[in-house]
This record gives structure tokens, C-alpha cells and sequence, in this order.
């Protein structure tokens, strides 16, 4: 019986991890380090809430190659890029899968009117190629994010995602 | 057998039907209340089927025949008795018509009487209830409403000089860049609130300033919260507040939930709105002799005079009112919707209803008029 | 395969291939997903438009295996200026209370993460009031200063070489301060106006805001809200009686003021 239960447990865990867009999104913030304002208790849950539904909708419709996912989550250029983005898979046929995705987010900016925030995020996940449904590569990467974030009436969005080799 | 029920139902029908038509026109003597549509009588052997004469014309605008039937000791002529009814210079009662009414006698005599009359209007702004008394004068075996000289406004002619003031609302006309169009929202803040049970549901009120230097247009939400920190409903406050404020200026508010009992909710999570708006700090109105009086069907209502001191015609004028108890807090919003406009540099009397749990708490109000007009809009 | 290890944006790359024969090539990088046939051994010439968007870019390519190549591209140089300013109105004489935050983009709103050095600007009238040279951080410079002492619009450049960002915050004056109200009987009633209405600092209040005028007297009270108009408000009140007239704007209280019965 606890054979069964493992098997069961192995196959459940198997079929989570090659779903991208269903795998977890682990993010941590810590916003200690931001000037010139501090970042207020409130504001940072849901920074944190925004941020982490921002990589589900990436995860999502790069996997989907939707742009639906990227309605309310994103604006201004970060929006732009990633509906090239969603745009471009759907003519080659190609998408990403973001599996297990962990962000160590660090905010070093929130303006005097707190109108705009920087993070820095160091995200690791399993990113997986794919040509038509085939998987063509994959690999375990650290990729460092540049973002900016600003509010609207009632979230916070990406406006700006940018990867760089380091901070 | 068979056609003994289906024509029993047909002849108690037709019965109905003709004591409807003629049962209670006829029923003279009778010192009742009359009510509903108005039904005309070919004579008028009562001072109610007089009454229902008068109305009953009125409600089919028949202004000939309503108004020659008038008892010859009338005093207003033709014109200003079709104005009293319909209205003029846009103001509400020229949107609105006589849906029904209730009345009853105060006092009758053999040859005249005193009728007092719930007319029920419907108007844009939903039904409006008017009380009015009518005296009325057996003439020749008929009875007639005796119509009184009516005080309808005019001004004269004249040129009024107005320092004229407005803010116009410019979005830019550069690039739609971020950051290129840093124009703030105007600031508004929520000065009190006080959450009440009323006999039709829960009532949330209070009061908002703008304490900016531009116009606002402020709406304010409230929603109301279980236990569970579920939301119970959210409503606005849509007509019950001064929608544009100017810098400084201070609005009530009151938000209804009908058929919502306080106990029920834990919490109110209120939220106000407000956005940049082009306005004009005219017209200025006055309200003048505010009073706390009782009225003829014994109402506590808060009564006084609207003053138009601009150049401007408002058609429509809306008084909201608050209502303080001795620490200061408001305990009651009231609102009503003046039926005649106010002419520039002319008056109109209003009134709005206290509670009658309330009356006796009100120990200070604040009046603001709204201003709805033709020409702006 | 040989990819650079960084590019520019909107810059042409060359990718070299090893060994012979056919293979798939893939490019996915923010905003481009591209797939070609390429011939191993030679090289694979990377578009300027495939190559816009700042960030990580992935090179693939794929015969019997896959092999793959990774490398960065970063911002051009600085294109223009975003600038946001607040707040756009504000009362005069409060410390830090106008903030400016400039971020450089490129001309494909990348984000210019090397230094560059922002100047900032503050202009009343045409006198100089604040100037700071701030260097970016993070694709980030900003200030913050007081509101000057005397109403007006507060004019805020930013510049960064010959790019620059300009915008207008409105210094305000603070609430009413000493209201005095003078009233006489007219045919019409009393006409009430107040003198000119300053804030503590001198600064006239902006026209149109509300100064609220009571009058009570034994028949009732009566209220007029007016707005300032050139530096004061004027109502006319009804009032037969020995009246006392008082005034308000805001939390701001004035004088009162007793005028005799009506004659």
C-alpha cells in the first residue's frame, strides 16, 4: 500500500514539474534596503503578490502562447516585449516552459511619492525549449532581473523587465 | 353546468367594472380619502368629485376645461394656473406628471370645504410626493376648487455683472509618455461617518471636503462586511452628495442599503473617489431662513429659502442637507429635489424631512444645494 | 557554436557554427523567437530588429543534438528621459515636499543601466531656486527639496547631455489665515465680503475656493458657501433682525460680525 502511495506521489510530482505554467512561484522580498522611502508593510505584501502573479502570467503565456496572462499584470514596455514575444512563438512555433521558479527579490528603490519601484531579482528555474510540443533543450538557470514596478488603482504592475549578467 | 361558473365570472366582472367607472364617483356624502387616478364625474355633487374633477383634467392636461370649471372666486388667470402644474424654465415639474394622489377632507361645510392632497408625481429623479390643500365652493349645486393667486417668479430685465471663474480640465497634448502627464488627482478626504439602521435598511453617512485647491468630482463607495470578512453588498452614494466640490467646499453623503440590518455587519470599508474635473464656481446660492419646523401633517422637516445670487437660471435645484446631534456627529443626511427653478436673483422655498426618531438629536445641520442646469449641460 | 558574450541593442551579431551539414537554428530572447535552417560551419548573421530588447538571449542549434549558447544584450545609449515629478500641486514652504525621479531609456525604451549623470533643475519664474547634478544607480537618478515660499508655478528641468524633461508643479498658498469679514444692509438684505484672503505666509488663497458665511438672526439661520473671487468673497444674506454674521473656509475661522435689526 505505501509502494502504491510513493508510485502515486512520484507520478503526481512528475506531471506537476513538466507544466510550467502550473508549477509553483516561490518569491521572496525583502524591501529593507530601499531608498529613499521605506516601503510600507501593506505596500510590500502586495508588491510581492503582483510580482509573483506576474511570473505566473509570463510562465503562462510563454508555455501557451496567450496573450491573455499578460492583461493586468504588465504595462508599458515590459507588456510590449512580451507580447513580441507571445506574438513570435505563435509564427515559429516554439515555447518556454518556467518550471519551479524561485525569486529572491530585493527592492532598492521606492521613490519619495512612491510612485515607481526597482527590484532586483535573482531568479532560478528550469527552463525548458520546446519546437512544436518537442522538447529541444533544457537547462537550470540564474537569470538577474532589473524591474520596475508601478502602481494602478487597486495592484501594482511591471512596467520594466530587464535581465542583466549581474547587479 | 358546464357554463354555469365561466358565466358567473364573467357577470361579477362586468359588475366590478361598473362600479368602478361609476361607483365611486357617485358616492357622494361620503367624508373618506380619496385616492388613484383621477376619474371625471359629469357634475359634481361632492367637494371630493370636485376635487376629482379638477385632477382628473390635469392628469389628461385638459387645461381648458380644468380651468373654466374653476369656482369664479379664483384669483389667478389661465397662464400662471397652467404653470403651477406644468411647470416652466426647465425646472423638474416640467419633466414630470401627476401619477395619482390620496386626498381628504379637513373641514366641510355646505357650501365649502378644505381638502388636503397627497399628489404623486413621477419625475426623472424618481416619484415625488407633494402636499397641497385645496378649498373648494359649492356653486350652483356643483362643487369647485376655489384657485388661489399663485406667486410665480419673473424677473426683470437687467444685465448682472459676473466675475466669471472656472476651471478648465487641459489632458496635454504632448507625447503619451510615462511620467509626461503628472497632473494629481485632486484631494479629498472623509471627515465623518456614522453607519445607522433605518426602517428601510442600513444607512451609511457623513461628510467629505476637498481639501485641494481645484474642483473634484467625488463619489464615495461603501461596502459593507460580515463576520467572515465577506462582503455583504457595496453601493454608492449616486445622488445623495454634491458630486463636483469646489477647493475647500464641504458635501454630506449617504449611502442606503436596503433591506440590510447592521447587525449583521462587522465592518464598513469606505472608499472616495476623485477625478479632475472642468468646473464653474458659479451659480452661487444662497439658503436663507433655514428652520427646523414642523409642518401641516405634523413631519419635523428642516425648511428655509434657496436664493439665486448669480446671473444663471438653475433649473433644477437639489438641497442636501446633514444633520448634527450635540457632539457633532452626523446623524442624519436628507435630501429633496425643488420642483421649480430658481430664477437668477430670485428665490424658491424648500424643505427636507427629519426622521421623527431623529428629530429630537438634531441639535445643528448644514445645508448644500446641488445645481442642475439646462444651459451648462 | 560561438555567440559574443554581450551585445548592443539594435546592433547586428555574428553567430559562428562548427562541423558540416544541415541544422536548425533558434534565437529566443525577450521580444523575438526566430528558427532557421542554417548550414553548419558557416555563420549566422542576427538582424538589428531581432535584437532591440535589452536582456538574456538563448541560441540553439539543433541537428542529431542540441547545443546552445547564451549572451546579453544591453542598452544603447541614452535616448530620452522619463521623468516623473510630484506632487503637480502643492502648498508653499513645506520640506521635501517635490520629488523628481529620472530614468534613461534608449531610443527601444530599454533602460540605461550605466552611470549617467542627471542634471535637475528648478526655476521660479526665471530665477534658479534648486540645481543638482545626480548620477544614475540602477538606471535611476532623483531629488527631493521644499516647496519654495511664495506661490506660482514651480518650473523642473531634467537633463541628461542634450536630452532633457521638463515639468510644472504648482506652489500653493496654504490655508486662510486672519479671515476678516465687513458687511453693510443693502435694500437687499446685508452684503458681506471679506477682506483680501491670504494664507499665514501672505500668499493670496487661489481663487475659487469656498469661504462660508452664516448669518443668524431670530427668524433662523441663513448660509452662503461663495467662492473667492479676485482675492475675496461677497454674499448677500437674509436677515431682518439683529444678526451676527460669521465666517468660515475650511478649518480656517474669521470674525464675527453683529449687524443691528433692519430698519
Amino acid at each position: 500500500m505505501s509502494r502504491m502511495a510513493t508510485i502515486f506521489a512520484l507520478l503526481l510530482a512528475s506531471s506537476l514539474s513538466s507544466y510550467g505554467a502550473d508549477s509553483p512561484v516561490r518569491v521572496q522580498l525583502d524591501s529593507t534596503k530601499a531608498i529613499p522611502r521605506s516601503v510600507e508593510s501593506l505596500t510590500e505584501q502586495v508588491i510581492l503578490r503582483d510580482y509573483r502573479f506576474a511570473w505566473t502570467s509570463i510562465a503562462q503565456a510563454l508555455e501557451f502562447n496567450t496573450l491573455d496572462p499578460l492583461e493586468g499584470a504588465f504595462t508599458g514596455e515590459s507588456k510590449q516585449a512580451l507580447s513580441q514575444s507571445v506574438t513570435s512563438q505563435q509564427r515559429t512555433g516554439l515555447s518556454q516552459r518556467y518550471v519551479d521558479q524561485n525569486h529572491k527579490v530585493q527592492a532598492v528603490f521606492y521613490a519619495p511619492e512612491g510612485d515607481v519601484i526597482e527590484l532586483h531579482d535573482t531568479a532560478e528555474y528550469q527552463l525548458q525549449i520546446l519546437d512544436s510540443g518537442k522538447l529541444i533543450h533544457e537547462e537550470h538557470v540564474v537569470v538577474h532581473y532589473i524591474v520596475l514596478m508601478t502602481p494602478a488603482a487597486d495592484r501594482w504592475m511591471v512596467r520594466h523587465l530587464q535581465a542583466v549578467p549581474q547587479f | 353546468m358546464k357554463f354555469t361558473l365561466p358565466i358567473i365570472l364573467v357577470a361579477v366582472t362586468a359588475g366590478l367594472m361598473t362600479l368602478a367607472l361609476f361607483g365611486a364617483g357617485h358616492s357622494s356624502g361620503t367624508v373618506g380619502i380619496a385616492a388613484g387616478s383621477a376619474v371625471f364625474s359629469t357634475k359634481a355633487s361632492t367637494p371630493e368629485q370636485g376635487l376629482n374633477n379638477l385632477l382628473a383634467d390635469v392628469q389628461r392636461r385638459n387645461w381648458d376645461r380644468a380651468y373654466s370649471a374653476l369656482s369664479t372666486t379664483s384669483a389667478g388667470d389661465r397662464q400662471s394656473f397652467i404653470q403651477d402644474w406644468t411647470g416652466s424654465d426647465g425646472s423638474l415639474r416640467s419633466f414630470s406628471s401627476l401619477e395619482g394622489f390620496q386626498a381628504r377632507p379637513l373641514h366641510a361645510t355646505n357650501d365649502d370645504a378644505q381638502m388636503r392632497v397627497r399628489l404623486h408625481w413621477t419625475t426623472p429623479v424618481g416619484p415625488i410626493e407633494d402636499v397641497r390643500d385645496f378649498h373648494l365652493i359649492r356653486e350652483g349645486g356643483t362643487w369647485k376648487v376655489a384657485w388661489p393667486k399663485m406667486q410665480i417668479s419673473s424677473v426683470p430685465a437687467q444685465i448682472i455683472p459676473v466675475t466669471y471663474l472656472r476651471w478648465d480640465l487641459v489632458s496635454g497634448s504632448g507625447s503619451d509618455e510615462w511620467g509626461s502627464k503628472n497632473v494629481d488627482a485632486p484631494h479629498v478626504r472623509i471627515i465623518s461617518m456614522n453607519a445607522v439602521d433605518s426602517a428601510e435598511g442600513a444607512v451609511v453617512m457623513g461628510e467629505v471636503v476637498n481639501e485641494d485647491t481645484i474642483p473634484a468630482f467625488v463619489n464615495v463607495n461603501a461596502a459593507l462586511v460580515d463576520g467572515a470578512g465577506k462582503a455583504i453588498d457595496d453601493e454608492s452614494s449616486f445622488d445623495k452628495i454634491d458630486h463636483v466640490l469646489l477647493p475647500k467646499q464641504v458635501t454630506p453623503y449617504r449611502i442606503d442599503f436596503p433591506n440590510i440590518n447592521l447587525k449583521n455587519v462587522k465592518n464598513v470599508r469606505m472608499d472616495v473617489k476623485a477625478t479632475l474635473v472642468p468646473a464653474s464656481a458659479d451659480p452661487v446660492i444662497g439658503v436663507m431662513n433655514q428652520k427646523v419646523v414642523s409642518d401641516v401633517q405634523g413631519k419635523s422637516i428642516l425648511q428655509g429659502d434657496l436664493m439665486n445670487e448669480s446671473g444663471q437660471t438653475v433649473n433644477i435645484p437639489h438641497v442636501i442637507a446633514s444633520f448634527y446631534d450635540n457632539n457633532g456627529k452626523v446623524i442624519w443626511v436628507s435630501d429633496g429635489y425643488v420642483n421649480r427653478a430658481l430664477l437668477p436673483q430670485s428665490g424658491q422655498p424648500f424643505a427636507v424631512e427629519i426622521p421623527k426618531s431623529l428629530a429630537g438629536k438634531v441639535q445643528s445641520f448644514h445645508v448644500v444645494v446641488n445645481q442642475y442646469s439646462l444651459v451648462r449641460s | 557554436m560561438h555567440a559574443p558574450a554581450s551585445a548592443i541593442a539594435g546592433e547586428e551579431v555574428t553567430i559562428s557554427t562548427n562541423g558540416s551539414g544541415k541544422a536548425t537554428f533558434y534565437l529566443l530572447g525577450p521580444g523575438v523567437s526566430r528558427k532557421s535552417d542554417v548550414s553548419l560551419g558557416s555563420e549566422v548573421q542576427l538582424k538589428a530588429q531581432d535584437l532591440q530588447n535589452a536582456g538574456e538571449y538563448f541560441a540553439f542549434l539543433c541537428s542529431d543534438t542540441c547545443r546552445s549558447s547564451s549572451f546579453y544584450v544591453t542598452a544603447a545609449k541614452p535616448a530620452s528621459l522619463t521623468f516623473l515629478v510630484h506632487p503637480s500641486r502643492v502648498p508653499v514652504g513645506q520640506g521635501d515636499a517635490v520629488s523628481g525621479v529620472a530614468l534613461p531609456f534608449d531610443q527601444f525604451r530599454n533602460l540605461v543601466l550605466t552611470p549617467e549623470t542627471v542634471n535637475f533643475h528648478l526655476l521660479e519664474g526665471t530665477a534658479s531656486v534648486f540645481s543638482r547634478s545626480s548620477q544614475t544607480r540602477d538606471g535611476i537618478a532623483w531629488f527631493r527639496t521644499a516647496s519654495q515660499k511664495s506661490a506660482g508655478t514651480l518650473q523642473v528641468d531634467a537633463s541628461l547631455g542634450d536630452l532633457s524633461a521638463r515639468r510644472a508643479v504648482q506652489q500653493v498658498a496654504s490655508d486662510p489665515c486672519n479671515l476678516r469679514i465687513k458687511g453693510e444692509r443693502t435694500k437687499a438684505g446685508i452684503l458681506v465680503q471679506t477682506e483680501p484672503v491670504r494664507d499665514c505666509a501672505g500668499n493670496p488663497v487661489p481663487d475659487g475656493t469656498i469661504v462660508s458665511f452664516t448669518a443668524t438672526d431670530g427668524n433662523g439661520r441663513s448660509t452662503v458657501d461663495a467662492p473667492i473671487k479676485q482675492g475675496v468673497a461677497r454674499a448677500q444674506l437674509e436677515a431682518p433682525g439683529a444678526t451676527v454674521i460669521s465666517v468660515a473656509s475650511g478649518v480656517a475661522m474669521g470674525n464675527e460680525l453683529r449687524i443691528g435689526a433692519q430698519p
